[in-house]
Formats: C-alpha cells, structure tokens, sequence
C-alpha cells in the first residue's frame, strides 16, 4: 500500500517542523509495518553522539544505524557495541575515512563549529552511495538571545563510467531559528531611556516569541571526471558546496523574504481604507480634469 | 496500539494542522486510519478543540457577515452534546457542526442590557479597525459572562493560497476591563510555506496595559474608538518589531549558524582539501573501484 506512505509523508509535510521527531515516532506506533519506509523517508533532526574510543563527537542518522547501534565514522565502531554490524569494505572505508577529513575541514570553514560525519556504503550494482552530514548549533546563554540549528543531509549515489562517474544528489537542509523578546515600562521610566521607540500606553508589558523552523530539500545529477579514488571527494564536495551555497539563498528567501510577505499579506501596517480613499479621490480628479 | 489508541494519536495530528490544512490533514488521516466510523466519532473531540483555538469563522444563517468560533462564543448553560455558539453581531445563537464547518438552527439572543452599549461601541470601533488593517478578517466582540467585568474582543485574518503551496493565519484576542482599567491581550500568527519543503512561522506576543482614566470614563463610542486606537498601535508596532526580528535572526542567528563563503571569501579548492591529507595514501590504490584504471 504505496499511498498510505504517501499519505504520511504529506502529513509530515504539513506538521510542525519544530514536532518532526514526537509526529514520526507517533506515526511509527501506529504503523509499525512501515517504520523503515517512513524512517528512511522522512528527515529528521540529526543527532549528536560521542565516539567512545576516540571521544570525538559524530552525528546519527538512518544511515549509520544498525538496530539499535550507530556507528561513528572515527572508529568505525558501533554503539552499543555490535559484533556484526554493517561496516562498509575495507576499500571503501579508506576512502569515508579520507572523506570525513576532507569534510571536517569543510564544515571548519563554513560553519566554524558544529559536528559533521561522512558514511559510505557499498551497493550491489558495484558503484556506491554515501551521506554527509553537517549539524551546528546556537545555544543561548540567556533566555532572550537567539537560538538556532542548522543540519544538512546529503545524500548521494554514483556510477562510475569509465573516465567519468554519473553522482546522483539528494540535500535536505532543517533549519530553526528562535528569538525571544519581552520589555516592560512603567510610567515615567520610558520617555527618557528609551526615547519615542518606548511610547506607550500606561503600563504597557509585552513578551514573546517568534519560531522559524523547516526543511527544504533538493536534488542534482552531474557528471564529473575521475582520476582516481580521491576524485570521489573532490567531485562529491564541489557538488555539495555549490547546494549549500544555493540553498542558504533560497532558505534566506524563503525564511525572510516569503513568510514576511505572507504577515504582510494578512494585516497591513498603513491604513488601508485611508488609501482606499486616497484611490477614490485620485479618480474624482482625473475625472474633473478630463471634463 | 488499539483502535482507540491511533485515534487519540492522529487526533493529535489534526490540532497541528497548518492554516486552511485541516482537510489536506484529515484525508491524510482518514488513510492511515482506513475506518471513517470510528474515526468520525473518535476525532470529534478534537475538531471541536481545533475550531475553538483557531477561530474558525462561518457564516451565520441570514446574515452578510462571518463570526468567530472561540471559547468566548459558546453559549453558557445548554445542552453539552449541542454545539451552540453566539453571533454577538446579529445577536443569534447557533448549532454548529464542528466537521462540515457549517451553522444550522439560528435563534435569537437576547444580549444583556447593561453591557450592550459599550460590546456595541467595541464593535464598531473594531470593524473600523480591521478594515483599515486587514486586507480580510473578522471581528468579534463578546459581553462579559460571569465577573470578571471583561469584554472580549477577538480578531481573525485567514489567506489560503494552496496554488502557491502556502498559508497564513493572524489571530488576536483582547479582554477590556473598563473597571480594573486594563487590557490584555495576545497576537499568535502562522505561516506555512511548503513548496518543496515545510517552512513554517509561529508567533506569540502577549500585551497588557492600562486604559487611562479619562478613556474609562468617557461615553462608549469615545472610549471604544480610543481603546482600539491604543490596540491597533500596539499590533503596528508589534508587526514593525517582527521586521527587526527577522534582520536579527538573519544577520545573527543564521549567519551565526552557516557562513555565506569561508573566510578566506572564496569557495574551497577541492583538490588541495583532499590532495595534502590524501596524497600518498589514496593515488597508490588507483583501480579501487575496479573500472577507474
């Protein structure tokens, strides 16, 4: 039954992203025969966990999960430990090893913090497939500084062909932003501090909070050329780079620009009927200076 | 997880619906849970809940006019298996049916007497109000009901644009005290944007202050117009405050998060990421995945 996925995927389009985790785990209780279609479907917020043996945090996903274990790509152990574990061949696993480097560098340089964590895996038709993850996080210190995550998924697959490999691409990227406000004045402490900003009425208290939250998600296919087993990392992170930088674009647009338009598109800040009178005059004197 | 069990939860799902979504939710749900009986019965509860907070709108049976679903609207005192909620505008009650959205069995309503004047003089003057800042939206003005002496003014703007995948709603909600001298109110706004993805926006601003005396105390129509003049500057600054809320978050927070480009002001060069680190170690395995070579 193809479309009863389909029905919780459209409903995991139109809940709260800030609810993602409570509304995937509530629809895998109620339909546990399609848990792996909805959790291998649905993204989710990644999660932050530490190598025991290395003591390095890495991220955790569908992808690295075995049962109830996730591996971490440092050691390439599993936790809870797992005597036979899904672990990628020992080819591939020097080349997620070189990625991981290659990709801690990256998110150095773009994010100046955060985790990241690259895990590969083999496929049977001979090619491979692999997910970079990048996860940052704004912890406030106080409650009214902001707060926010950024989490990346890509997900690729790639064929090589000869001198050229054919990447498939899949990014997801869940952003939340969070900001509290509040400000009292009393009568007579406003005027002077604040200027004509605090005006008010007598009394006036205001405290609230604005949440930005969601996902958005794209996909690419492009060839590039291979000179050897590195050219993996080298075509993989051009590629990723580039839809980063084309969806922290289109999340600003869509964070900043589109959702403020629709506010705006609700109430409007100038008096509507006092230009809806300034229209009707504008008519009646084009029509006097016609006659 | 019984029957009655992944009702309770889907329930759940449906006061989460976006704006204007409840019925893109609901078929959604009815899938999953493929027993429209029971499901009908199961998430009546929950309609009543969603249609309540959210403050549904209907048309009133011979009248123009739209009126509010809220808590404020129910009429005190009959029957709990009966859906009656108040038009304070026309002054008709009203049976409504929390799944098809539609009002049935008008009635009259006698509104009491003492308060009538001033809940009428806070209607014109919101109605004034809301044409000149919504571009559509209801108004609602409700007497009080036990003491506290608090009139409750209630706002709603609904857009539903699901051709461009997105939605909006803005809900404000006041209570008058003309004897305590204090309004207090709450705006809540959400946005849904879902092309290719879920974005969502979601406000809560609460406000309180003083009304002053010389507004307590005039005629109903001067001290309603004065009292919505004081409420309508405040959502005006709240909604020009939202603006500088989202430079902070955007120069801040997001900025903070992700970088725009490196430092260095220029994309990374791949081949020296991976060539220093890699070098020796990885062109000496030329042929690892077999058709390289």
């Amino acid at each position: 039954m193809a479309d009863l996925v389909d029905s919780m995927l459209d409903l995991m389009r139109r809940l709260p992203p800030t609810r993602t985790e409570e509304n995937v785990a509530a629809l895998v209780d109620i339909c546990p025969d399609y848990a792996d279609d909805l959790l291998g479907s649905v993204d989710q917020p990644l999660q932050v966990k530490t190598d025991r043996a290395t003591g390095r945090e890495y991220l955790a996903c569908d992808y690295n999960r075995d049962g109830e274990s996730y591996r971490s790509p440092w050691s390439n152990e599993y936790d809870p430990p797992l005597d036979d574990g899904t672990v990628p061949s020992l080819k591939l696993r020097k080349l997620e090893i070189a990625a991981n480097e290659s990709f801690d560098t990256y998110r150095e340089m773009y994010y100046e913090g955060g985790v990241s964590s690259v895990y590969l895996w083999d496929l049977d038709d001979g090619g491979f497939a692999g997910v970079v993850l990048l996860k940052k996080t704004m912890t406030p210190a106080t409650p009214y500084e902001p707060a926010g995550s950024w989490d990346s998924i890509h997900v690729f697959e790639t064929v090589e062909r000869g001198r050229q490999a054919h990447y498939k691409l899949t990014s997801t990227v869940m952003l939340q932003l969070v900001t509290r406000k509040a400000s009292s004045h009393e009568k007579g402490a406003s005027a002077g501090a604040l200027g004509s900003e605090g005006k008010g009425p007598d009394g006036l208290r205001t405290d609230g909070e604005v949440t930005l939250s969601g996902s958005m998600t794209r996909q690419t296919e492009q060839d590039w050329p291979i000179h050897d087993a590195s050219s993996h990392i080298t075509n993989t992170g051009k590629m990723i780079e580039e839809m980063e930088i084309k969806m922290r674009n289109l999340l600003q647009e869509v964070y900043f620009g589109k959702t403020r338009d629709i506010v705006y598109d609700l109430r409007s800040v100038d008096d509507l009927e006092k230009a809806r009178r300034q229209k009707e005059l504008q008519k009646e004197l084009a029509g006097f200076i016609k006659r | 997880m019984d029957q009655a069990e992944r009702i309770q939860a889907v329930s759940n799902f449906l006061l989460q619906s976006p704006p204007g979504e409840i019925n893109d939710v609901l078929n959604d749900v009815r899938n999953i849970i493929s027993d429209d009986d029971a499901l009908q019965e199961g998430i009546l509860p929950s309609l009543r809940q969603y249609n309540i907070e959210q403050f549904t709108t209907v048309g009133v049976p011979g009248t123009e006019h739209q009126s509010i679903i809220s808590e404020a609207a129910r009429v005190p005192g009959v029957d709990p298996d009966e859906s009656r909620f108040l038009d304070p505008r026309s002054k008709t009650s009203f049976v409504f049916d929390h799944l098809t959205l539609e009002a049935s069995d008008p009635q009259p309503y006698e509104i009491e007497e003492n308060h009538e004047p001033i809940r009428e003089a806070l209607q014109n003057a919101s109605l004034t109000y809301l044409a000149a800042h919504f571009h559509e939206g209801t108004v609602s003005v409700f007497v009080p009901s036990d003491p506290p002496q608090e009139f409750t003014l209630q706002v709603v703007a609904n857009k539903y644009n699901p051709s461009n995948y997105w939605s909006g709603r803005w809900r404000s909600e006041y209570t008058v005290d003309l004897t305590e001298k204090k309004v207090k109110g709450k705006i809540l706004v959400n946005v849904h944007y879902y092309e290719q993805g879920n974005v969502q926006l979601e406000t809560k601003h609460n406000i309180s202050f003083n009304i002053p005396p010389t507004v307590a105390s005039a005629p109903p129509a001067t001290a309603a117009t004065k009292i919505l003049a004081l409420i309508g500057e405040e959502e005006g600054k709240y909604q020009v405050s939202l603006n500088e809320t989202y430079t902070d978050m955007s120069d801040k927070t997001f900025k903070g998060l992700r970088r725009a480009l490196p430092l260095t002001r220029q994309k990374i060069d791949w081949d020296k990421v991976t060539g220093y680190k890699l070098g020796a170690e990885l062109s000496s395995s030329k042929g690892l995945f077999g058709n390289s070579s």
